[in-house]
């Protein structure tokens, strides 16, 4: 057995799968809090997107970087997922699942279903296809108007629903793979067994409910242009 | 009791196979789950057709031969049993009970309900053993083993190789299974020295054998006859990452004995 070989395991993958599908949790995170700022207004929204364009290298450097983790998780993930289809040809006539969860049975679907998402969420709100115009325009102190981007979009009843489909598609993924990503990295307790379990779950509803909160709070007009 | 039976019959490992429905009426509520079968198996064979083929040996859960997924669940509906534990009382008149066999890609089927479950051996012969030198027995308390060790090694052990782990998982995954013979074995001083290999190789003949990747689901502990919890998986990949730091640091055989990953 040639040693080089001896770690080419679905675990090993398994593995490059939790550690990015983590990083990208981490962003999720990060960015909602960010989004968040919508609620200091204009000025503060725009003023952190100015500041993250103020800095190119650093701002190319992160896109790049996510995009390697993206790219790596997905082509790991959608391997192994066929790679788990192809380990019973024959499905059971009948089948009863006892602990299963919906989340953790449709991993491959709502990753699938993200990646439309957030390829249709940059092509929205960063690259501006579809509104030029709004991309464009230019707050009072000269910055890039994502504020008044933000809430044009969810003044459109259209959006909204695209998006709440997206946060629901991403909070099912999250709820199992931040718990999951815990066990496959080996970390466990039997102290804390339920705060691991339950870690998964409550990522998901912090990303969930803090996006969501924006959406609904231009929606409903509680942030104003 | 009056039950309908759908079984899985299939002439042998290239026939399509289907489900086969069964009326029988002779069924005590104290007859064990095989007995019934039996049952039906007597009047087919009076009938002059072909008996269903399933596989049993110990019939009080130790061996881990009898292999029904029954309604949807590998073992049955009870928890923490064996197949042939379970007894008819749990049915009630008139049930539709469907028995197939254990389904994956690793586990062909032989005929009926019988599958072939060598790649389980397999795996076993890849690094679920120890290498020691044959002779005198050891003696007693020489080589002293911390009773959560020795506890922690148990539990592991109690893996009877059933296969209800894989049949109960949706990617058909064996982790559960070498997560148990990785743990009970890296867990004790005699299976130390070999623990690095150990993991790596296993790993390796899992997903040769075609079973699935672990998909963090816990289907397989809440079908286990012997509850094997799944924080042995969790110890098993602490034992691969381990490992793999072990191999990439050494060109020698890696290992001396430490404290164990808990
Ligand atoms: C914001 C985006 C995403 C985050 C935060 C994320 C997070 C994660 C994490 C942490 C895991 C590990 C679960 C485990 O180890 O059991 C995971 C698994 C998975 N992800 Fe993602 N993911 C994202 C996007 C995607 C996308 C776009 C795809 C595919 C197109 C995808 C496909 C998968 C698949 C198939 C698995 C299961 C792999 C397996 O079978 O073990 N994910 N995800
Ligand atoms: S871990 Fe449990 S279900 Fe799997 S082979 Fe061992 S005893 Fe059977
Ligand atoms: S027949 Fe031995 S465990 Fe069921």
């Amino acid at each position: 057995m040639r040693r080089s070989n001896q770690f080419q395991t679905s675990l090993s993958s398994k593995v490059a799968v939790a550690l990015s599908g983590l990083g990208l949790a981490g962003f999720v995170s990060f960015h909602m809090l960010g989004n968040l700022q919508v609620f200091e207004g204009p000025a503060a929204l725009n003023g952190y997107a100015a500041f993250l364009r103020e800095m190119p290298i650093v701002l190319w450097s992160a896109r790049l970087g996510l995009l390697t983790v993206a790219v790596a998780h997905i082509a790991l993930g959608i391997r192994l997922a066929l790679q788990n289809r192809r380990a019973r040809p024959v499905a059971y006539a009948v089948r009863e699942y006892r602990v299963a969860s919906m989340a953790s049975r449709t991993m491959a679907l709502t990753g699938s279903l993200l990646l439309l998402f957030i390829v249709f969420h940059i092509l929205h709100l960063t690259v501006g296809l579809g509104d030029p115009s709004v991309h464009d325009q230019l707050d009072e102190r000269g910055h890039r108007d994502v504020y008044g981007k933000v809430i044009q979009a969810f003044h459109n009843p259209f959006y909204v629903a695209l998006y709440c489909a997206g946060q629901l598609v991403l909070g099912m993924h999250l709820s199992h793979a931040v718990s999951g990503s815990l066990q496959t990295l080996g970390v466990e307790h039997a102290a804390l067994i339920r705060l691991f379990r339950a870690a998964g779950p409550a990522v998901a509803l912090f990303v969930v409910m803090g996006n969501l909160a924006i959406i609904f709070a231009v929606f409903l007009g509680l942030v104003r242009p | 009791m009056k039950l309908t039976l759908k079984i899985w019959r299939q002439q042998g490992p290239h026939d399509n196979g289907r489900l086969v429905s069964y009326e029988t009426d002779e069924v005590s509520p104290d007859m064990s789950f095989l007995e019934m079968l039996d049952g039906v198996n007597q009047r087919l064979i009076l009938k002059g057709e072909e008996p269903v083929a399933f596989e049993h040996d110990c019939r009080e859960g130790i061996c881990g031969s009898c292999s029904l997924v029954i309604n949807g669940v590998p073992h049955g509906p009870e928890r923490g049993m064996a197949a042939c534990q379970l007894y008819m009382r749990r049915f009630s008149a008139g049930d539709v009970i469907t028995i197939e066999p254990w389904r994956a890609r690793a586990f062909p089927i032989i005929k009926d309900l019988v599958v072939d479950r060598s790649a389980l051996d397999r795996l076993m012969q890849a690094g679920g053993y120890i290498s020691i030198n044959t002779g005198g027995a050891v003696d007693g308390n020489v080589l002293l083993i911390g009773k959560e060790q020795a506890e922690t090694a148990m539990d592991a052990a109690s893996c009877i190789g059933c296969g209800a782990c894989v049949a109960a998982c949706k990617n058909a995954s064996a982790t559960l299974f070498v997560a148990a013979k990785v743990s009970h074995l890296g867990t004790l001083p005699q299976g130390k020295p070999e623990r690095a290999r150990r993991v790596a190789a296993m790993m390796e003949a899992m997903d040769r054998e075609g079973f699935g990747a672990c998909g963090n689901q816990y289907e397989c502990e809440a079908v286990c006859p012997k509850r094997i919890s799944t924080r042995f998986i969790a110890m098993l990949n602490r034992e691969y990452l381990r490992a793999g730091f072990v191999a990439s640091g050494s060109p020698a055989e890696p290992d001396s004995s430490q404290a164990g990953p808990d």
